[in-house]
C-alpha cells in the first residue's frame, strides 16, 4: 500500500519519540544554564525557537556567562551549526523540488535528531510522494519537546539539584545515535580522529576545536573509504 | 539589547545554513568527493561533541581515576550497539552515573 501524507507524518512522529527522552533533560539543562548565565527568562525561551539548536544554545550560554564579545559569540555559535549545511545537502535530493514554503519550513526544522531519524527513512525505505511529511513529523515532534522542556527548565530554574547530572544526557543521546553506525574501519577512524582532535585543540579560541575536529574526522573517513574500496575490488 | 541581537543573528545564520542547500541556488549534482564526505559528517561532528563532554570538565581533563563518565559512556555505547535503542541507552547511562556517583560519594 502506498504511503499517505498522514502515514508518513505519523511514522515520523513515532520514529522520533524515543529520542525525546534525551531531549527533555537537554532542554531542562539549557533552561537552567540560560538563567544562570544571566539571560532573561524571555531571552532563554525565545532562543529555543529562534536558534533551535541544542548544542549551540548551550555554548551560547557558556560564552555569555564568561563575558565573550558579541562577534566571537556569533562566530562560535555559527561554527557549531555549520554542520547543518551538510545535513541539508544530504536531505536536499529528497526534498528540493518542493514549493518554497515547504523548503523554508523543513530547513528551519532540520536539526541533528530530526535529520538522523528522517535520513534513515529516506535512504532505507522506498521513495514516496509524501515522504517529506516524515521529516515534518520528526521536526515538529522535536520542536514541541524542545520548546516545552526549555520552558520547564526556565520555570524549575535552579531547584533541580546538580547531583542529577542532567548535562550528561546530552553526550549520551549523541552516543546512542552514532555508536550502532560505527562499523567500517573508515567510520572508526573518523570517530577516533575527530575525538582526539577535539581533545587536543579544546583550548583554541572561539570553540574552533569543534569545526576543526569535525573536518579532520571527515577527511580521515574519506581517505580510509578509498582504501576500503581498493581492497574490495 | 546586545543579547537579543546575538540571538537573532545566530538564528539567521543557523537558518541560512540549514536552508541554503534547499534554496535551489546551489548546483544539483554534488561531486563524488562531497557525497563521500557526507557519510562521515554525523559520526565526526557528534564524536567531537561527545568526547570532550566525557573527558573534560570545567576546561581541564578529568583524571582518569576520578572519571565516572568514561566507564559509563563505554558501557552505554555497548548497550547502544546491542539494543540500537536511544531510550534504553539513555536510561542505562543515567542509571549508571547516578549509581557510580552515589557509590563514590558514600
Amino acid at each position: 500500500m502506498a504511503n499517505t501524507a498522514r502515514s508518513e507524518f505519523f511514522n515520523g512522529i513515532r520514529d522520533e519519540l524515543p529520542l525525546q527522552i534525551g531531549i527533555i533533560p537537554f532542554g531542562l539543562v539549557f533552561g537552567i544554564l540560560g538563567l544562570e548565565a544571566g539571560l532573561s527568562m524571555w531571552q532563554t525561551i525565545f532562543m529555543s525557537s529562534i536558534l533551535f539548536g541544542g548544542a549551540s544554545q548551550i555554548v551560547f550560554t557558556q560564552l555569555v556567562a564568561t563575558g565573550t564579545p558579541a562577534p566571537v559569540l556569533i562566530g562560535s555559535v555559527s561554527t557549531i551549526n555549520l554542520r547543518h549545511i551538510l545535513y541539508s545537502v544530504s536531505v536536499a535530493p529528497y526534498i528540493r523540488d518542493l514549493p518554497l514554503a515547504w523548503r523554508i519550513l523543513l530547513g528551519y526544522l532540520l536539526t541533528d535528531e530530526a535529520y538522523a531519524v528522517s535520513i534513515r527513512r529516506f535512504q532505507t525505505q522506498p521513495a514516496s510522494e509524501f515522504m517529506h511529511y516524515h521529516l515534518l513529523g520528526t521536526g515538529i515532534t522535536l520542536w514541541v519537546t524542545w520548546q516545552a522542556s526549555t520552558i520547564i527548565g526556565v520555570l524549575a530554574g535552579t531547584s533541580i539539584p546538580e547531583g542529577w547530572q542532567l548535562g550528561f544526557a546530552v553526550p549520551l543521546t549523541f552516543l546512542a545515535i552514532i555508536a550502532p553506525n560505527i562499523k567500517m574501519r573508515s567510520e572508526i577512524g573518523a570517530a577516533l580522529v575527530a575525538s582526539l582532535t577535539a581533545i587536543l585543540l579544546y583550548d583554541l579560541p572561539w570553540n574552533l576545536w569543534l569545526m576543526i575536529a569535525a573536518l579532520t574526522g571527515i577527511t580521515t573517513g574519506v581517505i580510509l573509504s578509498y582504501y576500503e574500496e581498493e581492497r574490495a575490488s | 539589547m546586545i543579547i537579543w541581537l546575538c540571538i537573532i543573528l545566530c538564528g539567521l545564520f543557523t537558518f541560512s545554513m540549514r536552508f541554503a542547500p534547499l534554496s535551489g541556488l546551489l548546483p544539483r549534482e554534488m561531486p563524488d568527493l562531497w557525497v563521500r564526505a557526507m557519510r562521515f559528517v554525523p559520526i565526526a561532528v557528534l564524536s567531537a561533541i561527545i568526547t570532550p563532554a566525557i573527558l573534560i570538565a570545567d576546561g581541564t581533563m578529568v583524571p582518569l581515576t576520578d572519571n565516572l563518565r568514561l566507564p559509563t559512556a563505554i558501557a552505554a555505547a555497548l548497550v547502544a550497539i546491542w539494543t540500537r535503542s536511544v531510550l534504553l541507552t539513555l536510561s542505562f547511562g543515567m542509571g549508571c552515573i547516578w549509581l557510580f556517583s552515589w557509590l563514590a560519594g558514600g
